[in-house]
């Protein structure tokens, strides 16, 4: 139950009430009040002052001052009239109550209205600001444009003008060569009646060089300059052929820094592949370890072949051939060298080896089979099978139809097969 | 903001759609015309002269070839007679005199394979000495040319027997300062640039980029070859000092990455030979400025001279077209005024401002 709170004074004018409670020793902060326009309380636990209120006030106006262990409130009438007390007398139990339930529901509508309004004007300022904002950067971002537009039609002008006077210096170029031309031409008359049988300069050329000065004296001196220049024009440069080396590439393609990483890759696992297919370890223990690369017997062999030492190319080839029996160069190689040696039927089994492995027929490996078949060839012509020889050599052709040398051969045994017929 | 204006800006004045493809433009010396030329969809190449007339490009004259047309140059002819010399996709080389185009004033079949890159010197009132047209092509040669000696080069570069050729992609002219001194740069597509000396005939400096390099340019032809510049695959351009050659480290460089895509062309704006233009595969265009260092030579540890590289910074961008830029040219008349054609088959005209202050 709480402590009703009833030593207030109060007195009125026509206009306003004012009321002054105590609230000796109790902290009173505003939100203990509560004031609707007909019902006042002030609820400080366990004290409670209840008024309800004799007429309306005007509760938006009205204030309540705290301080001095009293609360002094000014209640501003709606209507101005003197009451006979503060507060309603003979209110019944319901009406109080139903008062007080009003007054509440009161205050509550009221501070809804009023976030609502308050959220109203939110939206509204924000608005604006946006707006202002907008506005500005508008205005910003055509004052940028009307100055590149100034700037675009500047240009343009000073463009034209430029043009103008191009044209103007061209036509007065242009009436003043004619005017020279007229000149020249009286000149040469006279002069022509004067000197007859003179060698000269022809008088085009005479009449040439004038009009270049006068040209030259009207701007352009790089034409006067010039003219002179052409007499003392050095002679063609004598021919010479620089040769020179290009930083190496494997791919046909440029070079880019960011697909460096990819080529090295795909160039290291070709060359893995390359290394061992078909190997055979108990016999490759003692070999060093670049012997085991058939790339590198492969140059071995070259350079014996290149050498003359044919024997050792060969075993060099044979070996490779053991590590890696699938690639089609170690057998042409090794065919040549059988060549060499006049060992034909093997010359003809490795160039056959070879052409198998360089299926399929592309333009890549053209030079390869055209080399496989022209050793075949020779090994046949060799043997003395002619016609199988002839056929390797026009399959070559077929290949490389531009090259002289296998053409020339291609000749010499069909005279000679042809040479064999005709005696038997 | 107002910062941002000071800079030079690069104003879009006309432009002109094609219906061919489009590989070079130039400038016609002397005159407010230009020349465009490239491959026409049936497989013919195509000449067509423009004059720019009032903020719009009328087209004068049309020529069509029996080969596409690659590039062209007026480097080496002189002003009154204004002969075009151009490379076409079948290896020809050829001067063309436009009053009468029907018969070229000189024409060889220079290369094996398509001409990627011509230059000329001697012509035009600048520099001395004979004129020359140097070209490369992707046969992996470089040869140089006089307009009065048929058939031969009077000089070729080309790789030593059982070399395997890489593409020449683009070729340059310099240090044509007097009567007997010349130098060819050229690059090549696996990064390689050489310079070759025509005066002693042989090679004077060569190095690798890491780059397929696209295009070379000296700053000026026809002084004491002071810079050069090279533009590769992967958006890369170098800057080289050509005033001190080290024994063994070349010429000093300076390098900068300035977009993702390649940079087809550089070219030097012929009024200030410190500011110049490259043009992207993006279809960008960025205006450089280089600054030199404040001593251009030190000497290294055993005492030789060294160059030391300056910077270069932007000095403004601008993205055209969605296309790459493939070819670029200054006029010689008039400061700021440029062309480009892109592959977009547009070739725009342009003018940038304020080069004066910069």
């Amino acid at each position: 139950m709480p402590v009703w709170l009833r030593e207030h004074r109060w007195r009125q004018t026509a206009a306003a009430v004012y009321l002054s409670l105590p609230v000796r020793g109790l902290r009173v902060t505003p939100a203990n009040i509560f004031c609707t326009d007909r019902y006042l309380k002030v609820s400080i636990p366990p004290f409670l002052f209840e008024a309800i209120l004799y007429a309306d006030i005007d509760d938006a106006n009205s204030t309540a001052k705290i301080g001095n262990g009293i609360i002094f409130f000014t209640l501003y009438k709606k209507e101005a009239a003197m009451w006979d007390s503060l507060t309603l007398a003979n209110a019944s139990k319901e009406k109080l109550q139903y008062l007080r339930e009003n007054a509440v529901l009161k205050a509550h509508e009221k501070a809804k209205e009023e976030t609502e309004s308050k959220k109203v004007t939110k939206q509204e300022h924000k608005k604006y600001a946006l707006e202002a904002t907008m506005k500005l950067e508008e205005a910003e971002r055509k004052r940028i444009e009307d100055l590149k537009e100034k700037e675009r039609q500047k240009v343009t002008k000073e463009l034209e003008l430029w043009k103008k006077q191009q044209e103007d210096a061209e036509k007065q170029k242009r009436v003043q060569k004619e005017g020279e031309l007229h000149q020249e031409v009286e000149q040469l008359k006279e002069k022509k009646k004067e000197k007859m049988n003179k060698t000269r300069i022809p008088n085009e050329g005479t009449s040439k060089m004038r009009l270049k000065a006068t040209k030259g004296c009207h701007g352009s001196r790089t034409m006067f300059s010039e003219d002179l220049k052409e007499e003392q024009l050095p002679a063609p440069r004598s021919a010479a052929t620089i040769k020179i080396n290009f930083t190496s590439r494997v791919f046909p393609t440029a070079l880019r820094e960011s697909r460096v990483a990819e080529e090295e890759e795909w160039l290291r696992k070709q060359a893995e592949a390359r290394r061992t297919v078909s190997a055979d370890l108990s016999e490759l223990e003692d070999l060093k370890e670049e012997e085991k690369n058939p790339d590198w017997l492969k140059d071995k062999g070259n350079k014996m072949f290149a050498t003359g030492n044919y024997l050792a190319a060969v075993n060099a080839y044979n070996l490779a051939v053991r590590l890696n029996n699938k690639l089609p160069l170690l057998y042409l190689n090794r065919a040549a060298c059988h060549l060499k040696l006049r060992n034909l039927h093997k010359a003809i089994e490795d160039s056959s080896k070879a052409l198998e492995l360089l299926t399929p027929p592309v333009p890549d490996n053209e030079s390869a089979r055209v080399k496989a078949h022209v050793r075949r060839g020779t090994a046949f012509c060799q043997l003395e099978l002619y016609t199988e020889g002839l056929q390797d050599y026009e399959a070559a052709l077929k290949i490389d139809p531009k090259n002289k040398t296998i053409e020339k051969d291609a000749e010499k045994i069909r005279h000679l097969i042809q040479g064999t017929t005709q005696d038997s | 903001m107002a910062a941002g204006l000071e800079r030079p800006q690069v104003v879009a004045h006309a432009q002109q759609a094609l219906s061919y493809t489009l590989f070079d433009v130039k400038w016609v010396p002397r005159s407010a015309r230009l020349l465009c030329l490239g491959s026409a969809a049936r497989g013919s190449g195509l000449l067509q002269l423009y004059e720019l007339r009032g903020g719009r490009l009328e087209l004068l004259r049309e020529i069509e070839k029996a080969k596409p047309l690659k590039c062209g140059t007026f480097g080496a002819t002189s002003l009154q007679q204004r002969y075009f010399a151009t490379g076409d996709f079948g290896g020809n080389l050829n001067i063309w005199n436009l009053e009468a185009p029907e018969i070229p004033v000189y024409s060889v079949k220079g290369h094996k394979e398509i001409i990627n890159s011509i230059d000329g010197v001697g012509g035009l009132g600048i520099g001395e000495g004979a004129p020359e047209i140097v070209t490369g092509s992707r046969d992996g040669t470089v040869k140089v040319w006089d307009p009065r000696q048929k058939d031969t080069p009077v000089a070729n570069m080309e790789p030593v027997q059982g070399e395997s050729k890489r593409d020449c992609w683009t070729v340059a002219f310099g240090n044509a300062y007097n009567q007997e001194e010349r130098v060819v740069c050229a690059g090549y597509d696996n990064g390689d640039i050489k310079l070759f000396d025509l005066k002693t005939m042989s090679l004077r400096w060569e190095t690798n980029i890491k780059n397929g390099v696209c295009s070379v340019e000296f700053d000026r032809k026809d002084v004491n070859m002071n810079k050069l510049v090279a533009t590769s695959l992967e958006g890369k351009f170098h800057v080289f000092d050509m005033r001190t050659q080290h024994p063994t480290k070349g010429f000093a460089s300076v390098s900068e990455k300035a977009q993702k895509s390649t940079i087809w062309q550089v070219r030097h704006l012929p009024q200030n030979r410190d500011i110049f233009m490259t043009s992207g595969g993006a279809g960008s265009l960025h205006l450089w400025k280089y600054e030199y260092p404040a001593q251009r030579s030190k000497k290294d540890l055993e005492g030789a001279e060294m160059g030391v590289a300056g910077s270069v910074s932007l000095l403004q961008n601008v993205t055209l077209s969605t296309q790459p830029i493939s070819s670029l040219d200054w006029s010689p008349d008039k400061k700021g005024l440029c062309v480009c054609g892109a592959f977009d088959q547009t070739v725009r005209v342009l003018i940038v401002t304020k080069l004066n202050k910069v």
